[in-house]
């Protein structure tokens, strides 16, 4: 033990900067809100223990609980598959040789790095507002566009636009994938007469599923912890008539806006919950989907 | 090499110590307080230079100003309260007092004021009225405030409307904004639908000044919010306001900017009277203020209402400076002439009448309005209780957008909204 500690002090001091942030930022708070979902916490008086009132009223009497739940689901289940065949699309022209590749790349790319801020989320309410530039271009070839941000029938739309033009992230990894394929299996598909399409579904699919795996696990989690999007574009609240209310920003409402710490907190663990259990389920279904080159069956 | 780092190192670090321990000694003896409030950049200009202005007067205390935007402003401070740090003089509205009251984050004043440390003297008996809850004095009031519509002048003399404002009912209102909109430029009105201090005067001319029961229910019934919307819908119906879409979209936002007297989008437009200077900013044509429109056969449903307190909060460190600050917020001459009319009309009938002559054309129009309005106003209703921001907002972003949307029916939405409304007032006490 005592070698142990010499011989790894200097690591660990070196560590501890991190260590230190990662116990006090992160575990802590963690920790804490898992208490405070039990608990009835307005963050001026002490936190009140109500025992799992918490969690019983939200699935009994909370119906923008439920609706919460229905709109991240529905936004997660569109707008994940729709960015990941998207990012292909475009992952796949790329790899056919497109002259001064790095730049669309980069290009694509952009959109990613920008996609978490506020200003693209400003700029998304400008471009969807009712005479923003959208409209304005549907003007000209004659079409009335409708309130996209303010029509509840539209709202999710906008946004799952949104999520999909963020679709650089994804790409950059399928085009990596894309370029690990080895090229003689086309060859050989080829002579054997394989049309593009069949070569697509036989090769490039198949031995791209575990990129695809990884893509998908990475964007769901994405998808359930999206928020300033929606935030920004709801003006904070999930309007019209909670059709953006994402799971996040009804928590965000619940702590911030309401100050019920501690209902907001049992909403977290649930969301949590959600995200595990979708996590499992991928890790689950991947093995009758994704194959790995190296697998011995 | 590495003896003369730490050597270097210990010089500077000692050098440091020093600095701070000058540092502190020479602020030994001043206190200092934090005065926090919500703003706008007019208000922070004013607010900072009154803070100066103290600040020179009384060596040994120095004040020291923060503001953020209204929302921003109680995120803020309710994690300040968490944390233990809130500023010493706060900010307070009339409708936010009583929950910052029973969480127990003010002190009262009661016994400043006992001490001479708090002049009231010229302070509206109205004005020590609204700053009392439960028979404790809690806020010094910093103006008083009314709702009011503001029309468009230019459109109003182009239209030939020969209506009082002051006195006007919705009959007038709807046939003033029928004819606005036949001219064929902006609509007549804003559509309220979606406007909860329009609901609450709606409920004052039916006979529930005081919204709420003592529980803290609503005293009403859904029926009164079907008429209300009722109300509307007709207006709409008749031309006088934008689409219901145009409104949906605009429900619940507060902004100035936002209001259809500004975008151009209408001619009469709906806020209270401590904005109208702040909208006239915005616009080139001239505005004039009414009082929003009376219920013929109904009872006054306006009150005025004191916009701001100034508060002393429970995590003052030194109540005497924080209390000699917040006297001469409202009672010194020099101070309140540079604060003005913009928090509200001033409830101090000295600092009035000192600033009467020297008024802008558009503060004098919200002086008169003031004026014009006493003789129709009901008394003020008992604060609201904990919850109403909450019920506020399903109003004003759901119930009413699902109206105007088509989504529901009147009575459904209605009926719908009171019951939500009494579940969120039951989880609130």
């Amino acid at each position: 033990m005592k070698k142990f500690i010499r011989r790894n002090l200097a690591g660990y001091t070196f560590l501890l900067p991190w260590l230190i942030g990662f116990f006090a930022l992160s575990v802590g708070p963690i920790l804490s809100s898992f208490y405070l979902s039990f608990t009835d916490y307005d963050a001026v008086r002490a936190p009140q223990w109500v025992g799992l009132e918490n969690y019983e009223y939200m699935v009994q009497y909370d119906r923008r609980f439920w609706k919460a739940l229905q709109v991240t689901f529905t936004f997660v289940l569109i707008s994940v598959p729709a960015k990941l065949i998207f990012a292909l699309a475009v992952a796949m022209i790329l790899d056919k040789g497109v002259r001064a590749i790095g730049w669309y790349r980069a290009l694509f790319y952009l959109p990613s790095i920008l996609g978490g801020s506020i200003a693209v989320a400003v700029l998304w309410r400008q471009l969807f507002d009712n005479d923003g530039l959208v409209n304005t271009l549907l003007g000209v070839v004659g079409v009335e566009g409708p309130n996209w941000l303010s029509d509840p029938r539209y709202s999710l739309t906008t946004l799952i636009v949104l999520a999909m033009w963020q679709f650089g992230s994804p790409m950059l990894i399928f085009l990596a994938g894309l370029r690990a394929i080895p090229q003689e299996l086309y060859e050989a598909a080829e002579i054997d007469a394989a049309g593009k399409v069949r070569q697509f579904f036989a090769i490039t699919l198949p031995l791209l599923a575990p990129v695809i795996f990884f893509n998908l696990v990475l964007q769901m989690i994405e998808a359930f912890k999206s928020f300033s999007g929606a935030f920004v574009i709801s003006g904070g609240k999930g309007a019209p008539l909670d059709s953006l209310l994402f799971f996040t920003v009804y928590l965000y409402n619940e702590a911030f806006s309401f100050f019920r710490m501690g209902y907001a907190s049992a909403l977290a663990w649930v969301l949590l919950l959600i995200i595990a259990v979708f996590t499992v389920i991928a890790f689950w279904s991947s093995k009758y989907w994704v194959h790995y080159e190296n697998e011995r069956n | 090499m590495s003896k003369l780092n730490r050597r270097t190192f210990l010089g500077a670090a000692g050098s440091v110590a020093a600095l701070s321990a000058l540092g502190r000694s020479a602020w030994a003896q001043d206190r200092r307080i934090r005065h926090f409030w919500w703003g706008n950049p007019e208000r922070d200009k004013r607010t900072f230079a009154v803070i100066k202005l103290f600040n020179g007067k009384n060596p040994g205390i120095v004040v020291e100003g923060e503001t953020l935007g209204f929302n921003d402003y109680f995120t803020k401070l309710t994690t300040q309260i968490a944390g233990g740090n809130m500023p010493d003089v706060i900010q307070n509205g009339y409708g936010n007092m009583l929950e910052y009251i029973n969480k127990g984050t003010l002190k009262p004043l009661d016994e400043a004021v006992a001490a001479g440390k708090i002049d009231l003297s010229k302070i509206d008996e109205s004005g020590i009225a609204a700053g009392t809850f439960d028979g404790k004095f809690y806020g010094l009031t910093i103006g008083a405030n009314a709702m009011a519509t503001l029309y468009n002048k230019r459109i109003w003399e182009k239209a030939g409307i020969d209506v009082d404002p002051i006195t006007w009912t919705y009959d007038d209102l709807k046939s003033v904004a029928v004819k606005i909109s036949e001219l064929g430029g902006p609509k007549g009105t804003d559509d309220l639908s979606a406007d909860w201090a329009g609901l609450s005067t709606y409920c004052g001319q039916r006979g529930f000044l005081n919204m709420y029961t003592e529980d803290g229910q609503f005293a009403f019934g859904a029926d009164i919010v079907a008429d209300y919307w009722k109300l509307w819908a007709d207006m709409r119906d008749a031309g006088a306001t934008p689409s219901a879409e145009d409104t949906a979209a605009v429900a619940g936002i507060a902004d100035l900017d936002k209001m259809g007297v500004v975008t151009g989008k209408s001619a009469i437009s709906y806020a209270y009277s401590n904005q109208i200077v702040g909208t006239q900013a915005l616009m080139e044509d001239k505005l004039g203020a009414g009082m929003r429109p009376h219920l013929s056969g109904g009872q006054p449903g306006q009150s005025i209402a004191p916009s701001q307190f100034i508060c002393l909060s429970r995590d003052s460190t030194d109540d005497d400076a924080a209390l000699a600050y917040m006297n001469a917020f409202v009672n010194d001459p020099e101070m309140t002439a540079v604060l003005g009319l913009e928090r509200g009309i001033p409830q101090q009938s000295d600092v009035r009448a000192a600033l009467e002559p020297n008024l802008s054309e558009i503060e004098a129009v919200s002086v008169a309005y003031f004026d014009a309005i006493q003789p129709h106003v009901a008394p003020l209703a008992p604060a609201a209780p904990a919850g109403v921001r909450e019920v506020e907002e399903a109003f004003e972003t759901r119930s009413s957008v699902a109206v105007l949307l088509g989504q529901m029916s009147i009575e459904d939405a209605a009926q719908q909204f009171v019951d939500e409304a009494s579940a969120i007032l039951r989880r609130a006490q």
